[in-house]
């Protein structure tokens, strides 16, 4: 329903200016990366980009971005498509099938969900070193190659699917996995769409643990180089903010593309249950 | 058709032998859908969860590899002689305490204000949850140069309106505000989203209401509104309050990897962090992840106990 004509301009003399806030430090990310490396010292700051392209350049020059965007590339890709895998399967399987001890997994992969994963941290490292997987690919990707939330939201969607689909199915001799491969996933791609979003986002942004478990630039991923050449040379803003955006934009693309599903996905955690 | 009586003619020894077939091969099955999550679930979450209160018990460095039993001795030091751990609880609590009900309430009001059809509500929308996607470590690159003391643009602003300017992030009384304002950037976004959400899902008769205007609506929005989306505070509380326990990459980022000017910034997370792997204490460092379990598990059990009987389910 339309508010009054006065309530929907106090409305946007709240949001409007807000919303700006909020947009600022993008904005500013972009200002700064493009002004003169002298300039950024000046008081008061000037509010317009000065066009400084080169800047692009020497940040380029500093960093091995190419091998850096490859890492995250990488793991980012390999765990949206474990997860998808694993969410898939055990959500199907919670949903549509029936076998004995369900119950009890399925209470164990609630417990798990009570698990902060900041307790693990610690085990996780000592197991990951024992296996020898500190600073590898692998290490920043299959322990994360299964997600709850995951699972629970590939659930409900199958719970959804008509039962009359999978007896129609099965009468054509058609078994659960294939009948998985060719109706029910297809069919459930919202809920798989959600997941690949949500799944890529954490991805590309994740810090903690490839930090702990990766220390050369051989396999670190964009952030956590990012991060340590803001430690070493915090006395470049102009570059760093061009190594900034660098990182920000692959993500703001994808949520400007993306923004209703990625919203509508994100929503749905919170309207669950 | 009823499924017993396909069976009839068969004998009923055999019939129950074909059925226990036809189950332990579903059994199977359902376990070979299961396995990939659960082996995961397992090995890197369930267990680990319960193998940090073991890691507890012995004083360990990493590097030397010889764990030494010494019972309850790390929770004897940590909550007895460690008063950087203390300072990093009261910093976690400050955070928390500050942080939660600002973007909450932000969130609350945003949505309230965004709710119903008015033009731009997705570019709106948009521009609020856009610093929850987006990468940690760039935003604080740049939130870190608009709190600089001599150059940033937050402290131009405060010195053309005559306001004095604090040093923000070099300043152990302002590097905490500079984490909870980044924070709340970030954060409030989340709480919008879901928020929207909640206020989608009343119904439809409670929208008229937002069409009066002035006091009316104020008092309708907090006797019937407010009410009706308590299961969603409910819920945003519990996972705000969890994410907000376990803060770490501002405080590393913002800091240097220091926790700050005379340890000002120091939170649980990142003491956590510190002990594990800077200065490789894996006993001490799963005694504080032992204390950080039972810290959440605490929290949300007083939550629950006192807010769910708050909640109005319809």
């Amino acid at each position: 329903m339309r508010p009054g004509r006065a309530g929907l301009a106090a409305r946007y003399l709240v949001l409007v200016p807000v919303a700006a806030i909020f947009v600022f430090p993008f904005y500013w990310m972009v200002v700064l990366s493009l002004n003169r490396p002298d300039s950024v010292f000046d008081f008061p700051p000037h509010l317009l980009p000065q066009w400084q392209l080169q800047n692009y350049v020497q940040t380029w020059r500093f960093v091995n971005w190419p091998g850096l965007f490859a890492n995250t590339v990488i793991t980012t890709v390999a765990r949206v498509l474990l997860v998808l895998v694993t969410s898939i399967l055990a959500g199907y399987a919670f949903a549509s099938m029936r076998f004995a001890g369900k119950a009890l997994a399925f209470s164990v992969v609630l417990a798990v969900y009570m698990v902060p994963t900041e307790v693990t941290l610690v085990p996780n490292y000592i197991t990951l070193s024992r296996l020898g997987w500190i600073d590898t690919y692998q290490a920043q990707v299959v322990p994360l190659a299964a997600s709850v939330f995951g699972i629970f939201l590939m659930r409900q969607y199958f719970l959804t699917l008509p039962r009359d689909l999978w007896e129609a199915a099965q009468l054509d001799g058609c078994g659960h996995l294939r009948y998985l491969a060719q109706v029910a996933a297809p069919l459930a791609r919202p809920a798989v769409v959600t997941i690949a979003l949500l799944q890529f986002i954490e991805g590309w942004n994740a810090f903690l643990w490839p930090l702990i478990v990766t220390s050369t630039d051989r396999v670190r991923p964009l952030q956590v180089g990012v991060a340590a050449f803001a430690v070493t040379d915090s006395t470049q803003p102009v570059l760093l903010a061009a190594g900034a955006f660098m990182t920000t934009l692959p993500i703001l693309v994808v949520f400007l593309v993306a923004q209703r599903q990625l919203v509508g996905g994100i929503a749905s955690t919170g309207i669950r249950g | 058709m009823d499924p017993a009586t396909s069976f009839t003619d068969t004998a009923p020894v055999a019939r129950t032998r074909a059925r226990e077939r036809v189950t332990r091969r579903l059994t199977l099955a359902g376990y070979g859908f299961l396995a990939p999550a659960l082996v995961v679930l397992v090995i890197f979450l369930l267990a680990p969860a319960v193998w940090v209160f073991g890691l507890s018990l012995f004083k360990w460095d990493l590097i030397a590899n010889n764990p030494l039993f010494v019972g309850l001795e790390n929770f004897r030091i940590l909550l007895t002689h460690d008063d950087l751990w203390w300072q990093s609880v009261r910093q976690t609590v400050y955070y928390t305490a500050v942080s939660v009900p600002v973007s909450m309430a932000l969130g609350l009001l945003l949505a309230v204000l965004l709710n119903g059809r008015i033009r731009g509500r997705h570019l709106l929308r948009g521009a609020i949850f856009a610093p929850y996607v987006t990468p940690v470590v760039a935003t604080i690159m740049i939130w870190q140069w608009i709190l600089n003391a001599d150059y940033g643009v937050l402290n131009s602003l405060l010195a053309a309106v005559h306001l004095p300017r604090p040093a923000w992030t070099l300043s152990p009384n302002w590097i905490m505000p500079s984490i909870i304002i980044y924070g709340v950037w970030q954060h409030t976004g989340l709480n919008l989203v879901i928020y929207l959400a909640g206020l989608a899902s009343l119904p439809a008769e409670l929208h008229e209401a937002a069409r009066v205007d002035g006091a009316r609506a104020w008092s309708a929005f907090w006797r019937i509104s407010w009410p009706l989306l308590s299961p969603t505070t409910y819920f945003l509380l519990f996972i705000n309050l969890i994410g907000s326990f376990k803060v770490f990459v501002p405080v590393y980022v913002f800091t240097t990897n220091t926790g700050g000017p005379d340890h000002a910034a120091e939170t649980i997370g990142f003491y956590l962090y510190q002990q594990a792997f800077a200065f490789f204490h894996a006993g001490y460092a799963g005694a504080i992840s032992v204390a950080l379990f039972l810290l959440i598990l605490v929290l949300t059990g007083v939550q629950m106990r006192f807010f769910s009987r708050r909640v109005f389910y319809t």
